[in-house]
């Protein structure tokens, strides 16, 4: 991954994989790899800054989803409006931003 | 998931009826470019990592010449589903070891409020659990044929 964001939101996409796993195979999905997304999953972590993963963590205690995509610079967590001057800035995933409202990471979609 | 619901999650511009990838990261990354020129999701690298990922939890060839490569991402706004089909078969890592002919690719948002995503996922395989089914799948050359079958026509 090139930047914290972009390892953020692959965190969080395993930890969707790994919170729904047990629904995907009761619908006929062999779960063979648990232990080996495990390792994964700490292997990435462990290349995040510590801050910024306890902001993650704690974000995804409190809300369940840390990060949120934004779309015409609306937040998808709480729908509130973000201000344009920090959209740029956020498209270019150089700096993480968060929703003045909820609190989520916010991740640009467009 | 009734199944017109399911057929609408489809798109005409994620479809190929004759896949040029010979494995499975080839396939993986073909049909993920539809998505990506369809501007569905905009960071390929961030969605094929995912993807790899949901591989390392057990493969989604799920067998009899069908893989649903599948998972959730942040990098995603809508559930929606890509068809592709290889007339040579792919080596998939299936867990009948046989190779696959019929993948069908869902990506999913993080969040889900009208929860279609298990839905979805769940319609496709009952789909796919029917030989008949299979068979006019294996036949497919053109986007409304894979409706018609999508749809239960």
């Amino acid at each position: 991954m090139d930047n914290e964001i972009e390892s953020l939101v692959t965190l969080q996409d395993i930890d969707l994989i790994i919170e729904e796993a047990n629904e995907v195979e009761k619908l006929g999905f062999a779960i063979t790899g648990g232990s080996e997304l495990a390792k994964a999953r700490a292997e990435l972590a462990s290349r995040i800054k510590k801050p910024i993963l306890f902001r993650y963590e704690r974000l995804r205690a409190k809300l369940k989803r840390a990060i949120v995509p934004v779309k015409n610079d609306i937040c998808l967590g709480c729908f509130l409006r973000q201000p344009t001057s920090i959209g740029a800035k956020g498209r270019e995933e150089s700096e993480l931003f968060t929703c003045e409202n909820c609190g989520r990471i916010l991740y640009w979609l467009d | 998931m009734i199944s017109k619901e399911l057929a609408q999650l489809f798109n005409n511009n994620l479809f190929i009826s004759n896949l040029k990838a010979t494995n499975k990261e080839e396939v993986l990354g073909e049909l993920l470019d539809l998505f990506i020129k369809e501007k569905i999701v905009r960071n390929r690298q961030i969605v094929l990592e995912m993807l790899h990922q949901r591989e390392t939890l057990g493969s989604t060839g799920i067998g009899k010449g069908v893989a649903i490569p599948h998972g959730r991402t942040t990098a995603a706004l809508n559930v929606v589903i890509a068809f592709g089909k290889s007339e040579k078969g792919i080596d998939f890592n299936a867990i009948d070891k046989q190779p696959v002919h019929l993948f069908f690719m869902i990506i999913a948002p993080p969040n889900d409020e009208e929860n279609k995503y298990l839905p979805a996922l769940g319609s496709l395989v009952t789909i796919i659990k029917s030989e008949k089914n299979r068979e006019r799948l294996l036949k497919v050359t053109n986007y409304s044929e894979l409706l018609s079958i999508i749809s239960g026509e």
